[in-house]
């Protein structure tokens, strides 16, 4: 057990934190939803329905979208495109795929390599970009979650204030839904892009999302 | 991973619409409030409406609710649709009048009856009813 804590150290931290901050959010979404009823002369709802809405579920996904799109755009980003300087950033030459020597894949995979990037063809084509596959995956399942409760959030509203409610398609071209979104992609492409850019100055030792502290700010791609 | 994405997708569509009691429980108080105002029941009929509706119709007319309401001019009729989302409702009835509804403490109740929609986009101008809190 011990063994397993310290070899997941980071995941357990994450997946704590995230466990707890989204039980939080539900109490305090909760209590925000209920001030808005009494601002709208209804009544107070229980944290079960809150919980169990679309306003609770829209809140949550808007942020969930957002993250992973962050991250398959940042991961394919990293591919192709050089922060010179930066430790988030491949060093200048290295853009693309890389060789199958470097990438370990195929002939050139060791007897611990994991067996799809050892086999070749498909499996070690989809392998090879599984990290992607799987982070836009996650983005637009989230989004298309984020839109479906959004609509339902949104027709609340227009029936409290005895207005029709969207369709779908109607929803999707409204500001609720793309303010929504934008608010949310623009922390996201702000925080990917500042951290690649102060890492270039900036230390922090021991992680390895720094350059080691005595290194030079021109050094591209090296971790603490 | 498809069975999360799968997930999260249901996950958001299980806190959408309005659950099968929210729906029958909104057809069926629709339903007694118009029963109610064509037998002449004028207690059951406000039993149906909001607090504020309530209060908003006695305001209107200047006499107890149970006395006012049978003066409302609502068409009524069969129920054609119904919709949900979250704590409020809309009840479309066969005469082309529609009626919103609230979820309130005492279970869901009309905040609004006998409207109709105005000029232009009804998702863009608020229906006119006859009533409302």
């Amino acid at each position: 057990m011990r063994r397993f804590v310290y070899d997941n150290g980071l995941g357990l931290f994450f997946g704590t934190l995230f466990l707890a901050t989204l039980v939080a959010q539900a109490f305090v979404g909760h209590a925000d939803f209920n001030h808005g009823q009494m601002a709208h002369h209804g009544d107070p709802v229980s944290l079960g329905r809150y919980v169990g809405s679309s306003e609770f579920v829209v809140d949550v996904l808007e942020n969930w979208q957002s993250e992973y799109l962050q991250f398959t755009l940042f991961i394919l980003a990293t591919v192709w495109l050089i922060q010179r300087g930066s430790p988030e950033s491949k060093e200048p030459g290295n853009e693309g795929g890389e060789s199958d020597k470097e990438q370990k894949v195929g002939s050139h995979a060791t007897e611990r390599s994991p067996r799809w990037a050892r086999v070749g063809g498909l499996r070690t084509k989809v392998y090879s970009n599984s990290l992607v596959i799987v982070m836009t995956t996650i983005w637009i399942a989230s989004w298309a979650g984020q839109a479906i409760a959004g609509r339902v959030a949104y027709n609340a509203e227009q029936l409290d204030h005895q207005e029709a409610a969207l369709t779908l398609g109607q929803y999707l071209g409204t500001s609720d839904f793309w303010n929504r979104t934008l608010q949310n992609w623009q922390s996201e492409f702000l925080a990917v892009g500042s951290m690649a850019v102060l890492a270039i100055y900036l230390r922090q030792r021991g992680s390895p999302e720094s350059k080691p502290v005595g290194a030079p700010h021109a050094s591209t791609g090296v971790e603490g | 991973m498809r069975a999360l994405a799968v997930a999260l997708v249901l996950a958001a569509m299980a806190g959408g619409c309005g659950r099968d009691g929210d729906r029958d429980d909104v057809q069926a108080v629709t339903d007694r409030f118009y029963a109610a105002l064509e037998a002449g029941d004028g207690e059951t009929a406000c039993a149906k409406l909001s607090t504020d509706t309530r209060t908003e119709l006695e305001s209107q007319e200047q006499e107890a609710c149970a006395e006012a309401v049978g003066s409302l001019e609502v068409e009524g009729g069969d129920l054609t649709r119904v919709q949900v989302y979250v704590t409020n409702a809309k009840a479309d009835l066969a005469s082309g009048e529609s009626a919103f509804l609230s979820y309130t403490e005492d279970g869901w109740r009309l905040s609004a009856v006998g409207c109709q929609p105005v000029g232009g986009k009804p998702a863009d101008r608020p229906y006119d009813c006859e009533l409302e809190a």
